[in-house]
């Protein structure tokens, strides 16, 4: 046996340095050559002759562009997860019993969705854009820590193996170690009770997507205060930065906290310690403490998101943003204000009705800065010259989901309404107006607005309305629908609503579940198209030899990215740029005299 | 009193109100609960209770002074930088080319 081992294990290192010598000689894999993309290796006119070619490239890239283009698959990839698993799960409840799966499959994807979509493609998505372009909007060279970038990238696949290890080991162990089933919220005590070793897989990795994200916003933070160009200071600095420094913040007091509980909850799993137990600390504690992370973690979503619309939308309604300092202000005021209102989440747990009331009273303070953004969002598009381009569509789709979910939040700030509403599809349904209508939908119009620097291409502009209707559509059918079935009573995280007529109507929340069904395949099309415009645009899509290629220069509104994007364009026809860093191009309109000329879009 | 000599000029100081309507309501809520206690006496709760908002609203207020401050410095270094009063002027001027470029395609224009 000893020596079979042995072989075994030769024959593996063997394969290995194979596998190994195969991709390093690789050269001849189609090359990521954009021109913005600085580089591909070998002898091209443009490239950095240090950047190795293939797949070596990518696995030992410290270019911000590059660790951004990585982010950004790995987010599509999770987002593919994801959607997987939710539809499964709406499929499933099309109809009240168990139909196409078991209790514990079904809780296995609801909790595999969450994690997914909030640590493996929220976080990564946006770090994806802010690794790409933050350093070109403060002109920087690069990020503070280049080699901490690329470690804080390459802790994420092992997470999501970790994460989702228990999908891959059920089959194989016999369910020994199956999936967690623990919800995201991972409440003890069932998280500390449940044997599956399945869960202290997930709990690893979730930790490391948590040193992972800290790592980042230590970057980010450096970056942004100690990388800028000379030019740029605070009182000009672009609002998709502030509101990255801002998230930055909140990830370096949120995640350690939830790093440290992780640990305490696993101690109590393996070493029979008492944090959350029952006679011990108390499961509450698990919440606070959870929930100290988690709300924050709902900004830490949600910030940028909002940065990334403040950017882009001005540029298609020929007008700077209005307002630009209010929403600076107004993101550090909820920075700040995302640390007083985490117990909103366990209104109903028992607390003490005084701090309770405290924690109602601060979660109305903070509905105001955000709406204030939402104020200033529809007035940048008053009297403008708006082009409904998809980016465009994308930002407008994404108020009106703000507008929905984020009322719909100030109802659940309110303790009555929450105690009414606490645990039924109503919340499921504002918190997905909030990451699908905005974050998803933010990110979109980003993809869509920066797919010309990063890829070198244009996409295809009818299938990429086909996708914001389809997907604003879906949106709105299946979110709303669930505030519906949140009014009839359905409480959430259930694969079956067998009812009593005598508690809800079944018929009634059936059909509404049919709806949202029926909402979530019409997203589901149009992600397909999302992925086949990106996808086939890169390799057959015609190329972009203008560095406006939005017309942002007719209107002023030309930003130090894309002038970045013209220089290099430039420098690949052999042309002599001025590397000094550019300011923005928001030129002030005609008849706009109420703030100074100052770079505020 | 001489404009330079203040903390915060007056657009500053109207760019923070943004930030004293969410002041103003953790004001009135802490005034509510001084007076109105609905839940029976309880130092300990009511103590957690007012740290909350208290903390909260202290946080908020020095983050709003000092990044106005820092705002407000920072303008001032710009406009005493020469050519950059007008910077989105200077941004454009600094394109390397303003020549028409050669076989713009389609996917040039807007969407």
């Amino acid at each position: 046996m000893a020596g079979e081992q042995l072989a075994l294990t030769v024959l593996m290192g063997v394969l290995l340095v194979g596998v190994f010598s195969l991709v390093s000689r690789y050269g001849d894999i189609r090359s990521y050559t954009p021109i913005g993309g600085q580089g591909t290796g070998g002898a091209t006119s443009h490239g950095h002759a240090e950047k190795p070619s293939g797949l070596i490239r990518w696995f030992t890239t410290v270019d911000h562009k590059d660790i951004g283009i990585l982010y950004g698959l790995f987010g599509t990839i999770a987002f593919v997860w994801g959607g997987a698993a939710v539809m499964l799960m709406r499929l499933e409840l099309l109809a009240p019993g168990y139909d196409i799966m078991q209790a514990q499959f079904y809780n296995s994807l609801l909790t595999s969705h969450g994690i997914t979509m909030l640590f493996l493609f929220g976080t990564p998505i946006i770090a994806a854009f802010s690794n790409y372009f933050v350093p070109l909007l403060i002109g920087a060279d690069d990020m503070a820590f280049p080699r901490i970038n690329a470690i804080a990238f390459w802790l994420l696949p092992p997470a999501a193996l970790l994460i989702w290890a228990g999908f891959f080991t059920a089959p194989l162990t016999g369910n020994e170690i199956a999936p967690a089933q623990t919800s995201w919220t991972m409440y003890t005590p069932l998280s500390a009770e449940q044997v599956n070793p399945g869960v202290d897989l997930m709990l690893l990795g979730l930790h490391l997507s948590g040193v992972s994200a800290t790592m980042g916003a230590i970057n980010f933070i450096a970056t942004i205060f100690t990388e800028r160009g000379d030019r740029v200071n605070w009182a000009n600095l672009d609002i998709f930065s502030w509101t990255v420094l801002t998230q930055s913040a909140l990830i370096l007091f949120a995640f350690p906290l939830l790093g440290s509980a992780l640990v305490m909850l696993m101690l109590d799993r393996n070493f029979a310690t008492t944090f959350f137990a029952v006679d011990g600390g108390s499961p509450i504690l698990w919440q606070h403490l959870f929930w100290f992370f988690g709300h924050p973690e709902v900004y830490i979503l949600v910030l940028p998101p909002m940065g990334l619309v403040s950017w882009i939308l001005p540029k298609f309604a020929g007008r700077k943003l209005f307002g630009f300092k209010f929403v600076v202000y107004s993101t550090l005021a909820i920075g700040v204000l995302s640390f007083g209102v985490w117990a909103h989440h366990m209104f109903s747990t028992g607390i003490d009705p005084r701090i309770r009331a405290s924690f109602m009273a601060v979660s109305l303070a903070i509905a105001i800065p955000s709406a204030v953004k939402t104020f200033n969002w529809i007035t940048t598009l008053w009297n403008g010259k708006i082009r409904l381009t998809a980016p465009m569509l994308f930002c407008i789709g994404f108020i009106s989901n703000f507008v929905i979910g984020g009322i719909t939040g100030v109802f659940l700030a309110s303790i009555p309404v929450d105690l009414v509403l606490h645990d039924t599809y109503y919340v499921v349904g504002h918190f997905h107006y909030i990451v699908m209508g905005m974050l998803a939908f933010a990110a979109f119009a980003a993809i869509y607005y920066w797919y010309p620097i990063v890829t070198g291409k244009m996409y295809q502009r009818s299938l990429a309305k086909a996708h914001f209707w389809l997907s604003m559509v879906g949106t709105n059918i299946t979110f709303f629908a669930f505030l519906v079935l949140g009014y009839l009573g359905m409480p959430r995280r259930y694969a079956s609503y067998e009812f009593d007529a005598a508690f809800a109507p079944l018929v009634q929340v059936t059909n509404f579940h049919q709806i949202a069904t029926a909402g979530a395949l019409i997203l589901t099309v149009g992600q397909l198209i999302w992925l086949w415009n990106l996808i086939s645009s890169y390799y057959e899509g015609p190329t972009v030899q203008d560095g406006d290629p939005w017309d942002l220069k007719d209107e002023g509104m030309f930003g130090r990215e894309f002038q970045w994007f013209e220089a290099q364009l430039a420098r690949a026809d052999g042309g002599e740029v001025d590397d000094e860093v550019a300011t923005d191009g928001g030129a002030p309109q005609e008849g706009d005299q109420t703030e100074p000329s100052r770079d505020d879009s | 009193m001489d404009r330079d000599s203040r903390t915060f000029d007056r657009d500053t100081l109207l760019d923070l109100t943004v930030n004293l309507i969410p002041l103003g309501i953790m004001l009135f809520f802490v005034v509510v609960f001084l007076f109105v206690n609905p839940f029976g006496e309880d130092r300990t709760a009511t103590l957690i209770q007012m740290t909350i908002l208290v903390l909260t609203f202290l946080a908020l207020t020095v983050l709003t002074y000092v990044s106005g401050k820092v705002i407000s410095d920072s303008e001032k270094e710009l406009e005493e930088m020469d050519g950059i009063v007008v910077s989105e002027k200077v941004g454009l001027d600094q394109q390397p080319s303003e020549e028409p470029t050669e076989g713009q395609s389609e996917a040039g224009s807007s969407d």
